[in-house]
């Protein structure tokens, strides 16, 4: 008799087909809740944005849910409501998506209108006018909070020209010039079957998840015209010092290093580094600067998983006073982590962490169908679901130890605080 | 259980409500399909309970509790339990401080116990009550930064003018430099009591486990010795406009924030009822505030409206985010749909959206057991965790002419609290 649940981690039984128009369908059955979750990826985003159009990707998902040639923004929304449904559109640096979720019954009826969106959204002139508005006002906002400053100045600091120097918001300048007829060209170029992945998960079978997606979008035919390459700027490393002098009751302070993309060899390695330094209540930077020395109440670390070369940040806030001491402490755990190696049971408590919160992570139908298809998307294959548990666990001493020393080399600094304490803080 | 919910009372209650002979409360439910197990202690020793000098208290113990026993030194718990992949943390409210671990459900057997201990045992040391409290004074600077948050403070202020729930949880500074370590034992050992605790267990382990380890865990060794408790004085109803204007650092957008007072969970029907007024003004773009000010006329970036369930008087709010010349025009708009809600009932589509909006949230939020472990448990803190499950039964039952009646008897375009933020001029 089970009298304690052994079977871990989750084992997933996610099913992939691509259809006849490119359409790559995932589809994860999972009867235990009457629910299901979609996440429809387009192969586009941020990442995909000229300079000049920054914040594109962002205003066609804030625009694309408010009408088709037959809908107004109103009916749709009455049509997803009325059922108490959710369906809204997001943009990410590298990808762009549509997520939806209802009571298992109402499935087929939202994906449809879904569906109709994804193919022929209509873009009204009114909605994309109201949409930049508030997109033009929401940019204004962000300069609300320290913390958005302090990173918005360090990401522009490490990527130059490269889209990710930008928040998907865009900026003023770049926003006031957007058009609907930029929102329909984009549209064209990235919206199309080839270029698509549909992730279902919950209570369908793939039989059912298969006929729904084929009936609604079996017949979009692929352009014959091809996807046009991107021209990313190159990324150039030469970090620097970036300061906002601002009356803020607390100093913010962030280190970022430009480090691997998903695709290097390192990402597992910088994955451990990430989650020693800043994951958890017994992290080393939580423990060393809040626990030990009531430096902050937020201390962490992060490291997001990117197509192009990421950034792996340090930061916390922090009493005014104590800025240059913060900044001293948080560089000193970088470095330390070049001229220490991690113990084996640190290491083997960084991959424990790692592993269990990753399982953690794939619970709810949601989780499971953004997890997957996000992985399709970025190129690596549903694979990279047990290829990341297997890139972490064979992550060994020497190897963090020399990822370390290969990226933490010398830092981008971002600081936002009193002038007084901001000002000549240097390392 | 008294006898106040029976009627919310769902007969078909998927888990089990054990009160142990220590008089600890354990709500069991096991999914076997999970190898996942949540423990989510909820303790009734809240804000509302601290003496007025001794603000900030009922927080700042939350922090103190992970700072270890004799058995586990500071941080040693933290370790134990996120070595093996799991992860925990706390949060405190007016109503109580609750502290969860969600982790492989084969470890509870380690990490049951040392919640236990934890919870009862806490030595809470000087020279680490010193350290701490530099931690907390960084979390109200942190939230003083934030305009939303110090806007939401006030406004709770100005409803509650009395009763704790106006007071801020993390107290200020000033405060907790008055304040030492001997008072937040004395707060610990009375209030951290198994008769004040729920401890929800949700996941896969069976119910027999479940209730075997938490009668060896949780084991109280406290003298229950005497502390103060601050008086909760029932809070008048608003008879009038309560106007403030807040001046904040670095504002881009005004904010408006308009609250009313609701019912305490005597009431927990109303309460219901208060959730679907809520929806209908402003969740989702069909909802009439978000259709008119922010579709239509324009005169917004966002608003939203929520309700929060507290024990003895809930809170109703709107919140905006607009240009500062909109200001009037807006406070007028949304005082006429209240209006309009008192006068004329809603349609009975518009209704029956709302209560499908919410049935469906429910539906949504119960889906993973940390989100049921913390519904139960915060449903029993304040009321009778069987009355969590009958939500969607209750929230199906009600009437257009319910929904007016509600809107007369807890909302009002004349008498209400307001706070209003604008950007200084440039």
């Amino acid at each position: 008799m089970s009298q304690i649940q052994k079977r871990s981690p989750l084992t997933n039984l996610v099913q992939r087909a691509v259809l006849d128009n490119g359409i790559t369908l995932l589809v994860i059955e999972n009867p235990t809740a009457d629910i299901v979750a979609s996440r429809i990826f387009i192969k586009a985003g941020t990442r995909w944005e000229s300079k000049h159009q920054a914040g594109l990707s962002h205003l066609v998902s804030a625009v694309i849910t408010k009408g088709t040639d037959t809908l107004s923004s109103l009916e749709i929304a009455e049509q997803v409501e009325s059922v108490g449904a959710s369906l809204s559109a997001d943009t990410a640096t590298d990808y762009l998506q549509m997520s939806l979720k209802t009571i298992g019954s109402d499935f087929a009826e939202i994906f449809n209108l879904t569906a109709k969106l994804l193919r022929s959204p209509a873009f009204p002139a009114a909605e994309v006018e109201l949409e930049r508005q508030i997109t033009l006002q929401d940019i204004r906002s962000q300069q609300e909070h320290p913390s958005a400053i302090a990173f918005e100045q360090l990401r522009r600091a490490m990527y130059g020209r490269h889209p990710y120097g930008l928040s998907s918001l865009g900026t003023i300048e770049s926003v006031s010039g957007l058009t609907r007829e930029d929102l329909q060209n984009y549209h064209q170029s990235y919206f199309r079957p080839d270029n698509l992945v549909i992730s279902i998960a919950g209570n369908l079978t793939f039989e059912t998840a298969r006929y729904l997606v084929e009936k609604a979008l079996g017949d979009w035919e692929i352009p014959t015209n091809s996807i046009l390459p991107i021209n990313l700027s190159p990324i150039v490393c030469k970090p620097y010092q970036v300061v906002t002098p601002q009356e803020t009751q607390q100093s913010m302070v962030m280190l970022g290093y430009l480090a691997s993309s998903v695709k290097d060899k390192e990402y597992g390695a910088l994955k451990v580094l990430n989650t020693y330094l800043g994951n958890g209540l017994s992290s080393r930077l939580f423990v060393e600067l809040r626990e030990k020395r009531g430096l902050a109440y937020e201390v962490s670390a992060f490291y997001p998983t990117r197509l192009d070369l990421s950034q792996f940040v340090v930061y916390l806030g922090t009493a005014p006073e104590n800025t240059a001491i913060a900044l001293e402490g948080l560089h000193h755990e970088i470095e330390r982590l070049r001229t220490h190696q991690l113990t084996d049971s640190e290491l083997q408590t960084c991959k424990n962490k790692l592993l269990g919160q990753y399982a953690l992570g794939k619970q709810t139908n949601a989780q499971l169908a953004q997890v997957y298809g996000w992985y399709e998307t970025l190129g690596l294959g549903i694979e990279f679901d047990t290829v990341f548990q297997e890139l972490v666990n064979n992550v060994t001493v020497e190897t963090a130890w020399e990822t370390a020393c290969q990226y933490f080399v010398e830092p981008y600094i971002s600081l936002v605080g009193p002038a007084k304490f901001v000002e000549n803080c240097q390392i | 259980m008294s006898s106040l919910f029976e009627g919310l009372i769902d007969s078909k209650f998927a888990a089990d409500i054990c009160k142990l002979s220590s008089g600890l409360t354990v709500i069991h439910h096991y999914v076997p399909a999970t190898p996942v197990v949540v423990v989510d202690a909820w303790v009734k020793a809240g804000t509302s309970l601290e003496p007025k000098e001794w603000a900030g208290v009922a927080h700042f113990l939350e922090h103190m509790i992970f700072k270890g026993t004799d058995k586990f030194p500071p941080g040693a718990f933290d370790a134990a339990i996120e070595n093996t992949g799991g992860v925990t943390n706390a949060a405190t409210s007016h109503d109580y401080a609750h502290f969860y671990i969600t982790s492989a459900a084969q470890y509870l057997p380690e990490t049951l116990p040392a919640l236990g201990d934890l919870l009862f045992n806490a030595t809470i040391p000087d020279a680490e009550y010193e350290l701490e409290r530099d931690v907390v004074l960084e979390e109200i600077r942190s939230c003083n930064d934030s305009p939303d948050f110090l806007g939401y403070q006030a406004l709770n202020q100005s409803i509650y003018q009395n009763h704790p729930y106006g007071r801020p949880i993390l107290g200020t500074i000033a405060e907790l430099m008055q304040q030492s370590p001997q008072q937040m034992r004395q707060f610990h050992d009375f209030h951290y009591q198994p008769e004040n605790m729920t401890v929800a267990i949700v996941g896969g382990v069976e119910k027999a486990i479940a209730l075997e380890l938490a009668e060896e865990s949780f084991v109280s060794t406290n003298s229950q010795i005497q502390c103060p408790i601050g008086l909760v004085e029932a809070e008048p109803p608003i008879t009038e406009i309560r106007r403030q204007k807040m001046s904040v650092g670095r504002l881009e957008q005004a904010r408006l924030l308009m609250g009313w007072m609701g019912p305490g969970v005597e009431q927990l029907k109303d309460a219901y009822g208060l959730d679907l007024l809520s929806v209908l003004l402003a969740e989702g773009r069909t909802s009439r505030l978000v259709q008119d000010l922010r579709e239509k006329r324009q005169l917004v970036q966002n608003i939203s409206s929520g309700f929060s369930l507290q024990k003895d008087s809930s809170l109703f709010t709107i919140s905006a985010c607009l240009p500062t010349e909109n200001l009037e025009d807006v406070e007028a708009v949304i005082c006429e749909e209240i209006s309009k809600l008192q006068a004329k009932s809603i349609s009975p589509a518009e209704l029956s959206r709302c209560q499908r909006l919410l049935c469906n949230d429910y539906a949504f939020s119960t889906e993973a057991p940390n989100q049921l472990a913390s519904l139960y448990g915060y449903y029993h803190t304040i009321a009778d965790a069987k009355v969590a499950l009958s939500y969607p039964e209750q929230i199906k039952s009600f009437s257009v002419m319910d929904l007016q009646q509600l809107a007369q008897q807890y909302l009002s375009p004349q008498y209400y609290a307001i706070n209003v933020m604008e950007p200084s001029l440039r």
